[in-house]
């Protein structure tokens, strides 16, 4: 008896029962959403410990196993391998730190029940495209995952820019998903199969133009999602309108998951027979290369607070698409697996340091008021705690050496600095930006407070325990950076590579 | 908000209880015939539209409760989720009414037959036409036209 389907039905039964809970008045949504998520934490820890003690799951939906009478898989499976359950755990950890600092941070809005039926939706959309093996279900989640943060972008609909970002998101964000939507149905219509792994032996056997054409519009749908560098613009007006602890969803997970996990998963399980890793990596490689440029140099320029980090989620999704490119191109020598190991990692680091960056920056938001920062000089004096939140959060992404940010970059910079060094150069310039733009907003942080600034405090405690639960996590991860880095992120790139285990761990049964 | 004329009016009477019924039949057949519980949903869902376009905004307000709506469409989601977990000791969505089960196992082809099945297009079924009917109600309701 496994986890694996509680990841899903807990959610789900937390969702469906909001609107009866939310019926008994007072405080009882946020208690349930926030029971909801810590028991999907608990099981996102399970499934985990699951995969690293018993390697991958292989679950099927609606009987023990995939198989029928036919010797093809015929129902639905989810297969969670070791880079799965590295998503699952930070989505799970991730999600309940955002509910827990929703309680008081949403507090003055209306509609809350939508709020967390919506937050838990999310999660669960995320949760399901971690596990899922099937692709077809892989697209459902995707839209469910979507539909939910299109909803959470533009949940305060009495505010302008809400509702322009929500309409903008929705629009270019529906066009995505109907490209992987397309792409699902070539594939299906060339190999009348939709189980991921038997799609990766039915295209060994008979490579076509038409994989190719879906593998374009997969590609084309992903890195939209990802807000790789041509298609940012959802993601720098998304971000800064939705409340904060949606903010850090969205930028810690849903960008990940919809976006570097599902092309990951996309390109190795699923095309690798049928594709030239070169070519498909070295286009990874060019939008990583102008996603890198573009969202640092652009951060450096910004004056509103929440846009900055956002423009920073485009640029450190530069270097984990960086990564996984180089991952692709270099398959099977030991720079690709630093590459891959590097991105993922550089995956879980981001999550924890940007969802940290989002809380902190809804904190000023919701004790000042405003986001733009040439009001905000001099927070230091009368917010230190979330002033310190910051200072770690911005020394994480930037790469410091006793924090977290500095291995998972390390492993990127010199990876591509042995593929190629003109990468390398790219990735430091990139840096230099992010660098830029950080610094500037602690110059700010610690400068003379302003008129503005002197009145406010730090946030109330349910606030500001997630934020230091995430300072602990970054800390703590970066004390042990090559520790697990080993442990942990090699194993996954190299299950991530596995194209046979990941096969034969669902054929197999059969 | 003004309504329709009497003709409209005695027309929506005669035709609200017909197409209610055939959404009905549409969800309680959808393991036997085309259809099921997205579409008999959404049939049933023109009984709603039928009678807020009929009989007017003002009076619809008298008869349909949000909080009673928005917890029936939760209900259709957990009767969903629950039947799914029915058969959780072999797996999710194990059809444990049809291979084992004391209902709705008949013979293939009768009403009370394919596992559960017909209880999910119920789920479904009450899922769609509440959640359309509050959406659509609450768009009807939407402040007003100039700002």
């Amino acid at each position: 008896m496994t986890w694996l389907p509680f990841i899903i039905i807990i959610p789900l039964f937390g969702a469906f029962s909001m609107p009866i809970v939310s019926l008994l008045k007072g405080k009882a949504k946020e208690i349930w959403a926030t029971i909801i998520s810590f028991a999907t934490l608990i099981v996102g820890i399970e499934v985990f410990r699951e995969v690293w003690s018993g390697g991958t799951i292989v679950y099927a939906l609606g009987s023990e196993t995939p198989f029928g009478k036919a010797d093809f898989p015929i129902r639905i499976v989810w297969e969670v391998d070791k880079f799965g359950a590295i998503m699952v755990l930070i989505i799970t950890f991730v999600s309940f730190l955002a509910i827990l600092y929703s309680l008081e941070y949403m507090k003055h809005d209306t509609g809350l029940e939508k709020y967390y039926t919506l937050i838990l939706i999310l999660e669960l959309g995320m949760l399901g495209i971690a596990i899922t093996g099937d692709i077809f279900n892989f697209y459902v989640f995707l839209e469910i995952m979507s539909i939910a943060s299109y909803a959470l972008v533009a949940f305060r609909h009495d505010t302008w820019e809400g509702i322009e970002a929500g309409i903008k998101y929705m629009f270019v964000g529906s066009l995505a998903s109907s490209f992987v939507l397309l792409g699902i149905a070539l594939l299906y219509g060339q190999y009348g199969t939709l189980t991921m792994g038997y799609l990766a032996v039915k295209m060994s056997e008979n490579p076509t133009i038409v994989a190719k054409i879906a593998l374009a519009l997969f590609l084309g749908g992903l890195l939209f999602k990802s807000g790789a560098a041509p298609v940012h613009m959802w993601l720098a007006d998304a971000h800064p309108a939705a409340p904060s602890s949606i903010s850090a969803m969205l930028s810690g997970l849903v960008i990940k998951i919809g976006g570097i996990y599902a092309i990951a998963r996309v390109v190795f399980s699923i095309f690798w027979p049928a594709i030239n890793p070169a070519t498909v990596g070295w286009i990874i490689i060019i939008f990583a290369c102008i996603t890198l440029i573009v969202g640092n140099a652009m951060a450096v320029v910004q004056e509103d607070m929440k846009r900055l980090l956002a423009y920073s989620s485009v640029g450190q999704i530069g270097y984990i698409l960086l990564g996984l490119g180089i991952g692709i191109v270099a398959y099977g020598s030991k720079v690709g697996e630093i590459a891959l190991a590097g991105a993922i990692y550089h995956t879980v680091n981001h999550a924890l340091m940007k969802a940290l960056l989002f809380l902190v920056a809804g904190v000023v938001l919701h004790e000042l008021g405003t986001r733009n920062l040439n009001e905000l000089s001099g927070l230091a004096k009368t917010m230190p705690k979330t002033t310190f939140a910051f200072l770690i959060g911005a020394a994480a992404i930037v790469g410091m050496p006793p924090l977290n940010g500095f291995a998972s970059k390390w492993l990127i910079y010199e990876s591509s600095a042995l593929f190629n060094p003109l990468l390398g150069a790219i990735a430091i310039i990139g840096t230099a930006f992010c660098t830029a733009a950080y610094v500037r907003v602690l110059f700010t942080f610690f400068g003379r407070p302003s008129e503005k600034v002197m009145k406010a405090k730090d946030p109330g405690a349910t606030m500001l325990l997630p934020i230091f639960i995430l300072v602990i996590a970054i800390i703590g991860m970066g004390l042990f950076p090559w520790q697990i880095s080993d442990k942990f992120m090699v194993p996954a790139a190299k299950s991530l590579w596995d194209i046979m285990g990941y096969v034969i761990s669902l054929m197999g049964g059969g | 908000m003004s309504d329709m004329g009497v003709i409209v009016k005695t027309n929506a009477r005669a035709l609200i209880p017909l197409i209610g019924i055939f959404g009905c039949y549409i969800v309680l057949h959808g393991h036997l015939t085309p259809g099921g519980g997205f579409q008999g949903g959404a049939t049933i869902v023109g009984t709603g539209l039928l009678f807020l376009i009929a009989f007017g905004v003002d009076e619809a307000k008298k008869r349909i409760n949000k909080d009673l709506y928005s917890a029936l469409e939760g209900v259709g989601g957990l009767v969903f989720l629950g039947v799914a977990m029915l058969g959780l000791s072999v797996a999710f969505f194990y059809n444990v009414l049809w291979h084992k089960g004391p209902l709705f196992n008949g013979k293939p082809g009768t009403l009370l037959s394919a596992g559960f099945l017909p209880i999910m297009n119920l789920g479904v079924g009450l899922k769609v036409f509440t959640g359309l009917v509050s959406a659509v109600f609450a768009l009807s309701l939407f402040r007003r036209w100039k700002g």
